[in-house]
C-alpha cells in the first residue's frame, strides 16, 4: 500500500485536525456512491480511507513514523456501495420521481422512464362506528363524521347500507410518519331499528292495522312508507295478512329499488262493541265455509 | 434475501434507536410493517453509504437527507439513460 501521508497529501507533520478535514474533502469527492459511473472511484476512495484509518490511530501513526512498522495491512474490509444495487433497485422503493416531474407532464418516454412514484410508508387506517337509522339506510343520507383532529368531514351514506358495512374514507386516516400517503378512515356502520319499518334485504316490511270495518268494504287508508305518507287502496274483503306491494317503495337503490310491503292487520275495536256483537249473534252467513279446513286431520 | 430487524442492526452495525430514526426520515424503506419489518441487501448497502455520508464525508444530519434524494435521482436518470440506451440499439 501506499504511503498513507502521500495518499491523503498531506504532510508527516499535519496535526489530526488537518488530516481529518483533508480526509473529508478526499472522502467526498471520491466516494463511489457520489460517483456513481465512475470505476476509478473505488479504488480512489478505498485508499484514502484506508490510509485515514491508518493515520486516524495514533498508535499506528506513531509507529509508523517511528519505521516500527510499514502502511501494509490498512485495508479496510470489502464494502459493497450502495451503487452497485441501485442500478438495479427492482422494486423502485428507492425511485424518486418526483424530481423530473417537469419531464414527466410534457413527454410520455420521460413519463414512463422517470414517471415511478416513490412508495412510502402509509399512515394506519383508523376506525370509526356510526350509528345510522334504518330510514337513512334505506333512503341514503348525508352525515357528518367527526374526525380524530378535530375536524368534521361530510360523509354520504349510500341507500341500501348493511348493518356492519365498511365505508372508507381515503387519506382520512392517520400522517404518515414521513412523506407517504396517510391512511383511511374506515367508518363501520350499524344500523338502529326502527319503530314499524323492517328490512328484508332490498324490500321494506311494514304491519299496516286497519279496521274490520275498512276490511270488509274496501278503504282508501293513509300509510307511511320510507319516502313519506301515501294514500294506498285496500280492496274490499281483505283478510287480515294480505300483503299488499307498493313496488319501488323499499331500499332506493338508484337502479333497482326495492318494495314496501304492507301486510294488512285487522283490528277489532278496543271497547267491546255492543252493536257489533248484537249483529253478529243474529247474523248467519250464507253457505259458511270452513276456514281451518287446512288443519283438519 | 431478507434480512429481520435484529439480523440487520448487527450487520449494519447500528443500533436500533437509530435504525428506528432512519426509518422515519425515510432514509431507509423497509419492507412490511412495524414488527415485521424485511430488509434487503439494497437497504444494508445504503445503510452502509448513510454511514460514509455521515463518518467519512463529514454530512450532518440535515444534509444527509438532501445527500440521499439527490443520489436517488441521479440513480433514476441513469436508470432511465440506460433504458434510452437500450431502445435507441434495439
Amino acid at each position: 500500500m501506499k504511503d498513507p501521508y502521500e495518499a491523503l497529501g498531506v504532510a508527516r507533520t499535519a496535526p489530526n485536525e488537518e488530516i481529518k478535514k483533508v480526509y473529508r474533502r478526499l472522502a467526498r469527492k471520491h466516494h463511489p456512491d457520489v460517483n456513481p459511473g465512475d470505476k476509478e472511484a473505488e479504488a480512489k476512495f478505498k485508499e484514502i480511507s484506508a490510509a485515514y484509518d491508518f493515520l486516524s490511530d495514533p498508535e499506528k501513526r506513531r509507529r509508523f513514523d517511528a519505521g516500527e512498522i510499514d502502511a501494509s495491512g490498512a485495508e479496510r474490509p470489502q464494502q459493497k456501495y450502495y451503487r452497485d444495487f441501485a442500478a438495479e433497485d427492482g422494486d423502485g422503493r428507492y425511485a424518486s420521481g418526483s424530481g423530473f416531474a417537469d419531464f414527466a407532464d410534457t413527454d410520455e418516454l420521460f413519463a414512463e422512464l422517470l414517471g415511478r412514484r416513490r412508495r412510502s410508508a402509509r399512515g394506519a387506517d383508523l376506525q370509526a362506528q356510526l350509528a345510522v337509522d334504518l330510514l337513512e339506510a334505506i333512503t341514503g343520507a348525508s352525515r357528518q363524521l367527526p374526525l380524530p383532529d378535530g375536524s368534521t368531514i361530510s360523509l354520504t351514506i349510500p341507500p341500501g347500507v348493511e348493518d356492519g358495512q365498511v365505508l372508507r374514507l381515503k387519506g382520512k386516516g392517520a400522517a404518515a410518519p414521513g412523506e407517504g400517503s396517510p391512511g383511511d378512515l374506515m367508518a363501520v356502520i350499524s344500523i338502529r331499528p326502527h319503530r314499524f319499518f323492517r328490512r328484508e334485504g332490498n324490500d321494506v316490511r311494514i304491519d299496516l292495522p286497519i279496521t274490520l270495518k275498512e276490511a270488509v268494504l274496501g278503504a282508501k287508508v293513509k300509510a307511511p312508507t320510507p319516502s313519506g305518507v301515501v294514500v294506498l287502496t285496500v280492496p274490499k274483503g281483505s283478510t287480515s295478512g294480505t300483503v299488499l306491494r307498493l313496488k319501488g317503495k323499499g331500499v332506493a337503490l338508484p337502479k333497482s329499488p326495492g318494495d314496501l310491503l304492507v301486510t294488512l292487520k285487522v283490528a277489532l275495536p278496543k271497547e267491546p262493541d255492543a252493536e257489533l256483537e248484537a249483529f253478529l249473534a243474529t247474523w248467519s252467513p250464507k253457505g259458511e265455509e270452513d276456514v281451518r279446513k287446512e288443519f283438519a286431520p | 434475501m431478507t434480512l429481520t430487524l435484529s439480523d440487520f442492526v448487527t450487520r449494519a452495525k447500528i443500533d436500533r434507536a437509530t435504525l428506528e430514526i432512519w426509518i422515519e426520515e425515510e432514509w431507509l424503506l423497509p419492507r412490511g410493517r412495524f414488527d415485521t419489518l424485511e430488509f434487503s441487501e439494497t437497504d444494508l448497502a445504503r445503510a452502509q453509504l448513510i454511514q460514509n455520508l455521515i463518518d467519512d464525508l463529514g454530512v450532518n444530519t440535515e444534509g444527509v437527507g438532501v445527500a440521499l434524494h439527490l443520489i436517488d435521482q441521479v440513480h433514476d436518470l441513469r436508470r432511465a439513460l440506460v433504458e434510452l440506451t437500450r431502445r435507441r440499439r434495439s
